[in-house]
């Protein structure tokens, strides 16, 4: 059975990536702070199918303990073949009056944080020369808008990390990847009004948003056989917000 | 198995799936020329890691890469596991 670490799976697009791996068969280690009642669902239904998930809890902005943190995941759960860096923040604010700590927070949990965990898991994949990473972005990270300029910042930071790793630890057979997902219903663009959400569903070729099942049936696509030859890549998912 | 030697096996390890020839690999030889390239030596950090729980390049406070065989086994042999 593989191994696939997805971090900020207690909810949103975590969690529905965590869903679906383990109903396809994987066993998937969700890491969040907390487990949280829908995690809890997902565990138990994951028990009826041929896959698992099991939950590790852990703060990823504490970012001096993560080389620890994988030895553990190592120790507990053997080779880790699929790492999916999902867990991330949106905190908006206006860059004026947006304060240093929270602009601090935001770059250590959207880009230090999935840097030093990938350090320690890519290393491991490196010694077993197989593995696939997958990094969260979004398409904030092309397009611009008001009040999410660190947030962009944080985005753009996970595209231009996934093609440069991308090409250093090819040669070893791992892939690495990110997902620009556009605005997807969950808690973390819970704030959006309902003018906001139809004028972004308006505004998208297909008239509607991507759910958080369709960045999770990508995930899927990219840790399988379909993913064997794309690595370098920031595929969109934005029901044609972009297009 | 010594530290040194785990070392020493490791490189050549490495060293036959990257179809490169090591020189005789001696204390005060550089690393530069053993002709293991950055990735090589990412991958052997990485199994040494796997293969003795210890990785001094994570701990040690100062950033700085050995510069010889010789200070790289050593700083394996200084670590507490
Ligand atoms: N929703 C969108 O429209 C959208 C669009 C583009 C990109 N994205 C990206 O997709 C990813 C997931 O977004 P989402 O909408 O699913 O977010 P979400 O619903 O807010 O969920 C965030 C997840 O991250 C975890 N998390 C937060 N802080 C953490 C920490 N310090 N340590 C460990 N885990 C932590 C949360 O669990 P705990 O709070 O229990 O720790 C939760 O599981 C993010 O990287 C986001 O930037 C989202």
């Amino acid at each position: 059975m593989r191994s696939i670490l997805v971090t900020g799976a207690s909810r949103g697009i975590g969690l529905s990536i965590a869903r679906r791996l383990a109903a396809g068969g994987d066993r998937v280690i969700a890491v969040a702070r907390k487990r949280g009642a829908e995690l809890d669902d997902a565990i138990a239904a994951a028990a009826a199918t041929s896959g698992e998930i099991g939950f590790k809890a852990f703060d990823l902005s504490e970012v001096g303990a993560i080389p620890a943190f994988v030895k553990e995941l190592r120790g507990e759960f053997g080779p880790i073949f699929g790492l999916v860096n999902n867990a991330g923040i949106g905190t908006e604010g206006l860059l004026a009056t947006m304060h240093n700590s929270q602009i601090e927070a935001l770059v250590r949990l959207n880009v230090l944080s999935p840097i030093i965990l990938t350090k320690y898991v890519a290393r491991q994949m490196m010694a077993d020369r197989a593995g696939r990473i997958i990094n969260m972005s979004s398409i904030i990270a092309t397009t611009g808008y008001r009040g999410l300029s660190v947030y962009g910042a944080t985005k753009a930071a996970a595209a231009g990390f996934t093609r440069s790793l991308a090409r250093e630890v090819g040669q070893l057979g791992i892939t690495v990847n990110a997902i620009a997902p556009g605005f997807i219903e969950t808690e973390l663009t819970g704030n959006l009004s309902e003018g906001d959400r139809e004028r972004i569903a308006g505004r998208s070729a297909l008239r509607r948003l991507a759910t958080p099942d369709d960045v999770a049936a990508t995930v899927e696509f990219l840790l399988g056989e379909g993913g064997t030859n794309i690595t370098g890549a920031v595929q969109v998912i934005d029901a044609g917000n972009t297009a | 198995m010594s530290i040194r030697l785990k070392i020493i096996s490791e490189m050549q390890q490495i060293a036959r799936e990257q179809n490169i020839t090591l020189p005789p690999l001696d204390d005060d030889l550089p690393l530069q020329s053993t002709s293991l390239d950055s990735l090589g030596f990412a991958i052997l950090v990485a199994r040494l890691e796997d293969e003795l729980g210890r990785d001094p390049f994570t701990i040690a406070d100062e950033a700085a890469f050995p510069l010889t065989i010789g200070d790289f086994v050593r700083a394996y042999e200084n670590v507490p596991a």
